[in-house]
């Protein structure tokens, strides 16, 4: 391999060699640019692959002498990685700043080269005064580059810039001096480890590393480099953010390793505290520059917090910081650049990426990347520093992180809703080498997803099926939509098809419900003409996580699937008409779950790599409860348990037609599955003496309760559905805690049941409003006659939901009593047997208001709903019918299933029947019964009434008057007033005040904070200054 | 467990047919304790079957479209229905009815049968008289349901089975060995239910004769009416048995039947007799505040 | 000796600080840091400085031989060197700044550049 020396060479030699070329020959100038920096990028990748193939470190010495009398350079996979990242962002920015240089001429490329070369030289120099003089080069190009611009207010931040770095220059020249004074050496190598604390050597190590620190834009000492991120260019903002932080962190790194153990600490502190500092304030920020300026600052923090893990790290270490410095460096380089064809400032100005699919993508894959989702290095990397965090007892620490990380993700997919759902009038200023820049980076982003997957010990993403599919629809996003629907709905089947055999009875359930259910739902989407651009990927990246979910042999295996499922979905809700805040709360919710998911997978793995999901049932005592509560908090947030319920109602309501039912009738079982996948292995746990399944219990009891009640005060269809899957699922996971055959086997009816009728019912409702254009129950009424199909399937289905014999509801209520005939668990009772009858309220009101009463004149012409979207009702109807008369068909296995788990078999099944040790159930009988009864007195009616006349509409007798006028006769509005009188204190938002409050405070302390940031550059220096000595004396004062 | 055999059809409308002319003249008589009460001189006793007759017989008849239509259907078969879900007298061959089917909760359950097609068919009527009813019906027995649900809940841990034979057999032999005696809670519990949904004062105000004429069957004439009156006579009937074989011992023959359930039924007309009427939201507060609470002591006692 | 300068240094660094934090006017904030510059400078050359030793030249006086013994230490002198130089860079740099802002403004006033802020 070529001496890595040459890499910097050919940088500075390029750089004075522009200054020979004609002044007029700008494109060759920009040509032999483009030329040196792909050199200098050639010779990094080659290096990287040279010793990513495990050759050792290279040392480079100069002026012919070692260490300490001359400088030496060094190569290592860290540098070489490092390098390789910084050439390419100097390429790809030259590229993006191309008009810029051009106008600006060979001296503003001599400086990009100057800068990129001083960032090499940064990554592998082993002198400290090297260091100063490579920094310096830096701070004067990055300056240089800012006064080039033509805009004041870039040239202040420049001038704010070059304040600090002579703050930064002298608390690092005394710092190196002092060092050198002490130790004989500039030499890194030769920095012994040192203790923090009064000695002068301690005292030279902290102006050196504070100075370091400081150049990663500590929060809330970081003023200027905001205005920079600001007002620079953003082809350079991306250098400044990607390339420069990454050299700066490279040079944190060596620093530290050599001043040895007891910094850590301080790097750690200082770190979290710029993540979440930052990330807060970014909440209130509206200009896109900006608000990715906060971003950085706080990705930064986050790494050199990394850096001061690395004691705990190991060898992982940089895998974790390499997976989580590129997710940074390539997505915020990449979101810069797409900055660059926005042509507004604020952040719904984004808007205008819209009529490019493809930008779409790259914008939603940068904003996972920085988020850490899968498939992205961020995403290992993020699972692997849970893991050690959690195995060492760092907890805190992973906490600060994880809210850290939750909060960035609540400003950037506010910002990713805004950008899919407002409208702009600035339009997009695509440019063809823009994009190339930015799809580049997305194939890069793509690139190092796969290789992380690759190097991971726990399995790649991109090596599974699922994955590949969904992938696979991104490519066929030009196909017509039927056809990419007809392919959809294949691949469900065929995947249903593949693992029906081989799954247990319980999983099989699932796969029935998630997998076959899914494809029986996406016949509705057979409705959509045209392209549908934007929904086949993230449906099917949904339903990837599904199979992979139930795939899942390892926590990871489960984390990734868990993962990829939120994603999908969020982006899948998100297609909505009004569904932008909804998605966004779905979204912060689940990550919020997902994260404390990780939390307890990683304290239960204790290290072990991969963590099979069965080896949850070996977790030591100590920790098994706490576990238990993680893991079950973060199903819940999934099953929307009251608590964590507030983003559902909006999130379902919102959705498409089509979407509604997916996420309702299938994407609520995944928390369903996670609780089953728990309790089986975990069974019982108590913390404190409270037994938590009981905890469980309640919670359940208390959502179906309050689900129940508060779908019973909605006007808009849609949300009385979602409020009733609370519920439902309240009953749900009552069943399960449980903890006994009978109560799991409710919860099986349940997984069943619910995603048959609310599919269903959200399908009908859906197709109702494809034809009446509104949700408000209360503007229908009188649809029955012309919406006859849907009528039946919204009866059947409320017959069956509300449990009313013969339909197959009927069964669950019969499971249920002879469930809880079996526990102790009295009091959550009186909750559920409460909810039962509320049920029939909102149910009824559902058909009454819709298909029942007067009909508006202003829906006297509607038809029937969309065939397509009738198909999959009948099939539901058709379904719930044979469900109700042999249950057995699908129970008796899981029955026998559960036999094998719990020990017991209370059910006797005779033939079609069943036989508990209380009752018995005879679903054939019942059905007979009631039909015969039901056909009799029909007849009889007919017999007498056939000819009884058709009146109009309002022939009714209305105190002796005829009203003529619908709006006035339609009992609709408020239905339940009487009850609302009664309970309506249930409908105190208290979860909703409480989270509402929650947000409330972090947006006014973002509010608050940020005044910090004055834009006077003499009062940012102040704050660097009162930094520096504050963190001195809490490091004193922490040594002390 | 038994199963079905052809001849169980003709006993069950045997029963049918003994429960309907009960129903219809109990009413009857009942109207007229009432009317006496309140120093009226009231209808003969046998006034419901002249009301069947006539509105069988009425010629001009309308529909308001198909559920309209059904509505009445369900309702009677609501009635019927739950009448052959429960054994009618303990120990009799033929009168067990087709309670084979299923247990307890089958009959819990199938009380809504009726109600809801009965809302359905009011509901298409179109009249907002028909729709008031309905939400002040549902509101309402939303809370008068729950003591009963509760008390259901602590009888069949008590007597551990949901079968109602089995439930009827454990209170053999004696007075003291009913429910009513050996789970006072329970029975307490269950009867504010069993008052709050016989549609009798002060918990009326959901057929409301004064403010909504008649509730949900407003539009309701002819035939229809006729099915419903019909229902009229079954359905308390049919339920009154339900409670008779929780809480107060069966009925071992059709004398005992016919003095307990005229005794029971009473209850709720004595009760009615003396009370104005509650609003909806004063119900559903008088059943959370006494009702529910002895229904959860009953539970927690078992 | 050595102390006194190492004091003079550091009274430099922190009166040329206090001018560039108290002082508004832009020029006077660039020539206050000249004067910390040089602060650290003065500071860079007392800290390699030698009691009773010559210049590190090695020519007739010094031989090479004696050198280590009789010579300071020539590091601090080259850093002061390359930081001088570095300094005057970004002192330039600075200048130019100062100019293309007064261009755009017509002021000197740093509190009038606070366009970006929050």
């Amino acid at each position: 391999m070529v001496s890595s020396i040459l890499i910097l060479a050919i940088g500075l030699g390029t750089a004075f060699g522009l200054g020979l070329l004609n002044r007029r020959r700008a494109v060759l100038a920009l040509g032999l640019t483009l030329g040196a920096l792909g050199l200098m990028a050639a010779m990094a990748v080659g290096w990287l692959i040279v010793l990513a193939q495990g050759a050792a470190p290279v040392e480079i010495y100069t002026a012919g002498a070692e260490p300490p009398f001359a400088i030496n350079l060094r190569m290592g996979l860290m540098e070489a990685g490092a390098i390789t990242l910084i050439t390419l962002t100097g390429l790809l920015a030259v590229l993006a700043l191309r008009t810029a240089l051009t106008r600006m001429g060979r001296g503003s490329m001599a400086v990009v080269l100057v800068l990129i070369m001083a960032l090499s030289g940064l990554v592998m120099t082993r002198d400290v005064f090297n260091l100063f003089v490579f920094l310096e080069l830096m701070a004067i190009s990055t300056g240089g580059l800012a006064l080039l611009s033509k805009d004041i207010r870039a040239i202040a931040a420049g001038f704010k810039y070059l304040i600090i770095s002579q703050l930064v220059t002298i608390l690092l020249l005394v710092g190196i001096i002092f060092t050198y004074h002490a130790t004989g050496s500039l030499n890194i190598d030769d920095i012994p480890e040192t203790a923090m604390g009064f000695s002068g050597l301690g005292l030279a190590l902290f102006l050196i590393l504070i100075a370091v620190v400081l150049e990663l834009k500590p929060f809330p000492a970081n003023g200027w480099a905001l205005d920079v991120y600001t007002a620079a260019h953003p082809g350079f903002s991306a250098v400044f953010s990607a390339a420069s932080g990454t050299a700066m962190l490279v040079v944190a790194d060596k620093l530290v390793k050599a001043a040895g153990p007891d910094w850590f600490a301080m790097f750690t502190l200082l770190g979290l505290i710029s993540f979440i500092g930052a990330n807060i304030v970014a909440l209130r920020q509206d200009n896109d520059r900006r608000l990715l300026g906060y971003s950085s600052v706080g990705q930064l923090g986050l790494l050199l917090a990394v850096i001061g893990q690395q004691d705990v790290l190991g060898e992982g270490y940089l895998y974790v910081a390499g997976g989580l410095v590129l997710s940074h460096a390539v997505a915020k380089a990449g979101l810069f650049w797409m900055s660059i064809m926005v042509k507004a400032r604020g952040l719904s100005d984004w808007a205008a990426i819209r009529v490019r699919p493809p930008l779409v993508i790259a914008f939603a894959t940068f904003l996972a990347m920085l988020t850490g989702l899968p498939p992205f290095p961020g995403f290992y990397a993020k699972w692997e520093l849970a893991q050690v965090l959690a195995t060492t007892d760092r907890l805190p620490i992973l906490a600060a992180i994880l809210i850290g990380t939750l909060i960035e993700a609540v400003y950037l997919f506010r910002w990713f809703g805004m950008a899919m759902k407002r409208e702009t009038d600035t339009p997009l200023g695509p440019k063809q080498i823009d994009c190339m820049v930015v799809l580049i980076t997305l194939a890069a982003a793509f690139g190092l997803g796969a290789l992380w997957g690759d190097l991971s010990e726990n399995g790649n993403l991109f090596a599974t099926v699922p994955m590949l599919a969904a992938l696979f629809f991104l490519a066929l996003e030009p196909m017509p939509a039927k056809l990419k629907n007809g392919l959809a709905i294949m691949a469900l089947v065929y995947w249903f098809a593949a693992h029906a055999g081989v799954y247990d009875p319980m999983r099989l359930i699932f796969l029935l419900v998630m997998i076959l259910g899914g494809a029986v739902i996406l016949l509705a989407s057979f409705n959509e003409d045209g392209r549908r651009v934007g929904f086949y990927p993230p449906a099917m990246l949904m339903y990837a996580g599904l199979a992979l979910l139930l795939e899942a042999q390892s926590t990871f295996e489960f984390f990734a699937a868990w993962e990829v499922m939120t994603l999908g979905s969020y982006f899948l809700i998100l297609r909505g008409k009004q569904s932008e805040p909804h998605a966004l709360s779905y979204m912060i919710f689940s990550l919020g779950g997902a994260f404390v998911l990780l939390s307890g997978f990683a304290l239960a793995a204790d290290g072990v790599t991969p963590f099979p999901l069965s080896a949850l049932s070996l977790v030591p005592e100590q920790v098994a409860p706490w576990v238990f509560a993680l893991l079950a908090v973060g199903f819940m947030t999934k099953t929307a348990s009251v608590g964590v319920h507030i983003w559902l109602p909006g999130a379902h309501a919102e959705a498409e037609t089509d979407v509604s039912p997916m996420v309702s009738g299938i994407l609520l079982k995944a928390g369903l599955y996670g609780l089953v996948v728990l309790l089986l292995a975990m069974g019982r746990q108590s913390l404190h003496g409270v037994d938590l399944v009981n905890v469980l219990a309640w919670i359940g009891a208390i959502s179906a309760f309050v689900g129940a009640v508060l779908a019973v005060f909605q006007e808009d269809a849609k949300r009385l559905l979602a409020y009733s899957s609370i519920s439902q699922m309240g009953y749900a996971l009552f069943g399960l805690a449980l903890m006994n055959h009978l109560g799991w086997l409710l919860a099986v009816m349940f997984v069943i049941n619910h995603y048959v009728y609310k599919s269903m019912l959200f399908l009908a409702v859906g197709g109702v409003y494809k034809r009446t254009h509104t949700k408000l129950m209360y503007k229908m009424g009188g649809l029955i006659t012309l919406m006859p199909f849907t009528f039946v399937s919204v009866l059947v289905g409320i017959i069956a939901m509300s449990g009313v014999p013969p339909l197959s509801g009927f069964g669950g209520r019969w499971i249920f009593y002879n469930a809880i005939l079996e526990t102790d668990l009295r009091l959550p009772l009186v909750l559920i047997f409460m909810s039962g009858p509320v049920g029939f309220l909102y149910l009824f009101r559902l058909i009454h208001t819709i298909f029942l009463g007067q009909l508006k004149d202003e829906n006297h012409q509607i038809k029937e709903a969309p065939i397509w979207l009738l198909v999959p009702q009948m099939i539901f109807v058709a379904f719930l019918i044979g469900f109700a008369i042999v249950p057995g068909l699908v129970l008796q296995r899981v029955d026998r299933f559960l036999g094998t788990v719990f020990g017991d078999q209370p059910l006797i099944w005779h033939g079609r029947a069943v036989e508990s040790a209380f009752g018995n159930w005879n679903p054939v009988a019942i059905m007979v019964v009631i039909v015969v009864i039901f056909v009799t007195l029909f007849g009889i009616l007919i017999a007498k009434n056939h000819d009884a006349v058709k009146v109009k509409q309002f022939n009714i007798v209305f105190s002796a008057e005829r009203p003529y006028r619908p709006e006035t006769t339609h009992f609709a509005w408020n239905f339940f007033a009487p009850y609302r009188r009664a309970m309506g204190f249930m409908e105190m938002p208290l979860v909703t005040r409480f989270w509402g409050g929650v947000s409330e405070a972090l947006s006014g302390t973002a509010e608050f904070t940020r005044k910090l940031y004055s834009g006077n550059g003499q009062t940012y220096a102040v704050q660097v200054i009162l930094f520096v000595v504050t963190v001195y004396l809490i490091a004193l004062g922490g040594v002390a | 467990m038994s199963s079905f055999h052809w001849v169980q059809i003709p006993y069950a409308l045997l029963t049918l047919f003994i429960v309907l002319n009960y129903g219809l003249i109990m009413t009857a008589v009942v109207q007229k304790i009432a009317a006496r009460v309140g120093g009226r001189h009231g209808i003969p006793f046998w006034q419901n079957y002249i009301d069947l007759v006539k509105n069988f017989a009425q010629r001009s008849k309308i529909t308001h479209g198909v559920m309209f239509y059904l509505g009445p259907v369900f309702r009677l078969a609501g009635g019927v229905g739950l009448l052959l879900f429960v054994p009618t007298i303990y120990g009799s061959t033929w009168a067990q009815n087709f309670s084979f089917a299923g247990d307890l909760v089958l009959a819990l359950y199938f009380v809504f049968f009726g109600t809801l097609g009965m809302a359905l068919g009011a509901g298409e009527s179109g009249h907002p008289h028909a729709a008031i009813g309905v939400s002040r019906g549902l509101a309402q027995v939303t809370m008068a349901e729950l003591p009963l649900a509760l008390a259901v809940y602590a009888i069949a841990v008590q007597y551990h089975t949901l079968n109602i034979t089995e439930i009827v057999a454990a209170q053999q032999g004696g007075l003291f060995h009913w429910t009513l005696f050996t789970n006072p809670l329970a029975t307490v519990a269950a009867m504010f239910a069993f008052v709050g949904t016989m549609m009798r004062p002060p918990f009326d105000v959901v057929l409301a004769p004064q403010e909504i004429p008649i509730g949900p069957p407003t539009e309701y004439h002819s035939a229809y009416l006729a099915l419903m009156q019909t229902n009229r006579a079954i359905f308390p009937v049919a339920k009154t048995v339900i409670y008779m074989n929780l809480f107060f011992g069966g009925a071992s023959s059709w004398g005992e039947f016919a003095i307990k359930v005229f005794a029971l039924y009473m209850v709720s007309a004595f009760i009615g007799v003396v009370h104005p009427r509650f609003r909806v939201e004063q119900s559903i507060r008088f059943f959370m505040k006494w009702g529910v609470p002895v229904g959860v002591l009953a539970i927690l006692m078992v | 000796m050595a102390q006194v300068s190492l004091l003079i240094g550091f009274t430099l660094i922190l009166l040329g600080l206090y001018g560039a934090l108290t002082n508004r006017d832009i020029l006077r904030m660039i020539v206050s840091f000249t004067i910390a510059d040089a602060g650290v400078n003065v500071v860079l050359v007392s800290v390699g400085y030698m009691a009773h030793r010559t210049a590190p030249i090695l020519d007739s006086a010094v031989p090479a031989g004696q050198a280590a013994a009789r010579i300071i230490d020539p590091v601090p002198q080259v850093l002061v060197l390359t930081a001088i130089v570095i300094g005057l860079g970004v002192t330039a740099l600075m200048l130019a700044y100062a100019y293309r802002l007064f261009r755009l403004r017509g002021s000197l006033d740093i509190s009038q550049f606070m366009d970006l802020k929050w």
